[in-house]
């Protein structure tokens, strides 16, 4: 079965001022029906400027250099504006990181969640609308809908807000959802309410969910594959107990290291350095600078995608000979 | 700064129990019960509501006609206040509280009217240069940072002696307010750009884009509405300015001699002030109370409507 998206060399690069950033440098990324993939990687590794790029909404001044973006069949990148607009909302849809600021204050709540059922279904009356942003509202678990759909942003608590935004995305019932960092603003008993209505949902809609984030934790408890990002390139693809259980790339590792374990009594191991800059990237495996295992080749070649023999995908010289922690 | 910020939270909402527990209460709803708690603020909006009033009856408030220099001929002119003249009247003739009266309506007229204009050119001017990046945006700026950076009075008193000759004698105030509207929307429009800049980069932009939203919508819905809190209190601002430009044109004599404004009554009185203190005195406490009451006003609702400011 063809997958539901399936993303090939996607190149996207930001022409600023100080030069070009590489944020998305020939990216292969595959999302099946009905699954839900972790979309990993530390800030700036180019997850969310992925998403961005599939939806064709990069902001200035970026632009897609190259690749292919089928989805459901179809090319996004040949597409036209118009067209894409039908797409998003309707079938691809995305919820953002900041609660706080991702609904406008200056409307209700409902007229915000009938904004988007109007853009994508015109002919339908008032009281339709009306009644399909009711259900949204329940199906988010909003207690009161009737009272609330009459509420102003800065009326509920982050917790709401982010449902909200996650209701608004659903609006039109689109069969791909990506969440960018949904969690990241909020408490986190609040964050574990989220998470469940974005695992139930998903199994009830029959949508796919592409989770951003950079919590493994998360990773573990909802997806069952993940992509391993770095500064722009895929380190890593793999089934999510499989990767926890014995990663390939020392990228992975590393970021499994640095996720605090309640029983084990061990000094949190930090990845030395940041990431790198995207305008003039390390040569080669762009993560050899912070690498422990880094040796001459890797200042030098770019190492291939290949496939493990436990079914990764990992673009590391040494992952024959490398023997990796898990979590 | 998580710790922080949560008893920053409790503690207001201490304050506030009273005002989040109804519902449906929109931003403007929110200002005006903060506005409501600022005396200096209510002040500003009383001063001004009653300028208004004055300004939209003067024709029936005032005794005399503007203008008129009918006391002259009754043998009244030179008189201190007095129950027929509360205000006095002036060497040559005229009741000075008619013409304060009248005064406000001219120039009232003047300083909302000319805002207005300033308020459209600023918006517009301020949305393009806030959604254009690069050069055009630049360019746009760098205009507005050359009309906020000439000297507007000496620039206003030309083109106003200037087209004063070509205009019909009458239309004076209309030509002042539209020269102060076509000089002075370079505040608005660095308002309008900031904001447009902030709000952009907001997620409900990107979101409302993620979602389908047209161009045309995201602008004109969501970006453009969250930009006029800021440009509400700068307009009041600029109409406290407005309003004493005019009065200083008048005063200079630049202004238009057959309407009634404070200005002009000032400079008819200005020369006799050691004998007659009342004929420049009462419009110029007009002035000055019409002045600070658009300052009040306008600091109240910075006060209320300001994100940044808010607890």
């Amino acid at each position: 079965m063809e997958p539901l998206l399936d993303v090939k060399g996607l190149k996207t690069y930001f022409f600023t001022e100080a030069g070009i950033v590489k944020a998305v440098d020939g990216v292969d990324f595959k999302v099946e029906k009905d699954e839900t993939v972790g979309l990993v990687g530390e800030s700036g590794s180019g997850k969310t400027v992925t998403s961005l790029s599939i939806m064709r909404i990069v902001p200035q001044p970026g632009r897609i250099l190259a690749g292919s973006i089928m989805f459901e069949g179809e090319d996004l990148l040949a597409k036209s504006e118009d067209e894409m607009r039908k797409i998003r909302g309707a079938k691809i849809a995305m919820t953002f990181q900041d609660p706080t600021t991702s609904l406008n204050p200056l409307y209700t709540i409902g007229s915000q969640l009938a904004e988007v059922i109007r853009e994508h279904n015109k002919d339908l009356s008032k009281k339709q609308v009306t009644e399909q942003v009711i259900k949204l509202l329940e199906m988010v678990r909003i207690s009161e809908p009737e009272l609330r759909i009459k509420a102003y942003p800065h009326e509920l608590s982050g917790g709401m807000k982010q449902r909200i935004a996650i209701a608004r995305a659903l609006a039109c019932g689109p069969s791909l959802l990506f969440a960018d960092e949904p969690t990241t603003n909020l408490d986190v008993t609040v964050q574990a309410q989220v998470l469940s209505l974005l695992k139930d949902l998903r199994q009830k809609e029959k949508m796919s969910l592409v989770m951003i984030t950079h919590d493994m934790g998360i990773v573990a408890e909802v997806t069952q594959r993940v992509q391993v990002l770095y500064a722009g390139m895929v380190a890593e693809v793999a089934d999510t107990r499989s990767l926890f259980k014995k990663p390939s790339h020392p990228y992975t590792e590393a970021l499994l290291q640095a996720v605090p374990r309640i029983d084990q009594r061990k000094d949190l191991k930090v990845i030395p350095g940041n990431i790198p800059n995207l305008i003039d990237p390390p040569s080669g495996c762009r993560f050899h600078p912070r690498c422990p295992y880094a040796q001459e080749i890797c200042t030098k070649k770019v190492p291939p995608l290949e496939v493990t023999d436990n079914g990764h995908l990992v673009a590391c010289h040494f992952w024959r000979n490398l023997s990796l922690a898990g979590a | 700064m998580r710790i922080f910020k949560k008893t920053k939270q409790k503690t207001t909402n201490k304050q506030e129990t009273t005002t989040t527990q109804r519902r449906g209460a929109s931003q403007w709803a929110v200002g005006w019960r903060r506005f409501k708690r600022n005396k200096a603020g209510l002040a500003g909006l009383f001063i001004v509501l009653f300028y208004i009033f004055i300004a939209l009856t003067s024709q029936w408030l005032a005794p005399y006609p503007p203008r008129s220099y009918l006391p002259l001929y009754q043998g009244e002119a030179g008189q201190p206040p007095s129950w027929k003249h509360p205000f006095g009247t002036s060497k040559a003739g005229l009741d000075v509280f008619s013409e304060v009266l009248h005064g406000a309506r001219g120039d009232l007229y003047v300083g909302v009217g000319a805002t207005a204009v300033s308020v459209l050119i600023g918006l517009v001017i301020g949305a393009i240069a806030g959604y254009l990046r690069g050069g055009a945006g630049d360019f746009i700026l760098m205009i507005t940072q050359v009309f906020y950076t000439i000297p507007l009075l000496p620039l206003i008193l030309l083109f106003a002696r200037v087209f004063m000759i070509l205009v019909a004698q009458g239309f004076g105030l209309t030509l002042i307010l539209l020269l102060l509207g076509f000089f002075g929307w370079s505040t608005i429009s660095f308002v309008v750009r900031g904001e447009i800049l902030r709000i952009r980069e907001l997620e409900f932009v990107k979101a409302s884009q993620a979602l389908g939203a047209s161009r045309w919508r995201i602008i004109f819905h969501h970006i453009v509405p969250n930009t006029l809190t800021p440009v509400i209190i700068t307009a009041s601002l600029l109409i406290a300015g407005n309003i004493l430009t005019e009065v200083v044109i008048s005063f200079l004599g630049f202004g238009d001699a057959n309407t009634s404004t404070w200005g002009i009554t000032i400079q008819e009185g200005i020369t006799y002030m050691r004998t007659e203190w009342w004929t420049p005195v009462f419009p110029g406490l007009a002035t000055l109370f019409a002045v600070l009451g658009f300052n009040l006003l306008g600091d109240g609702l910075s006060d209320a409507l300001n994100p940044r400011l808010r607890d």
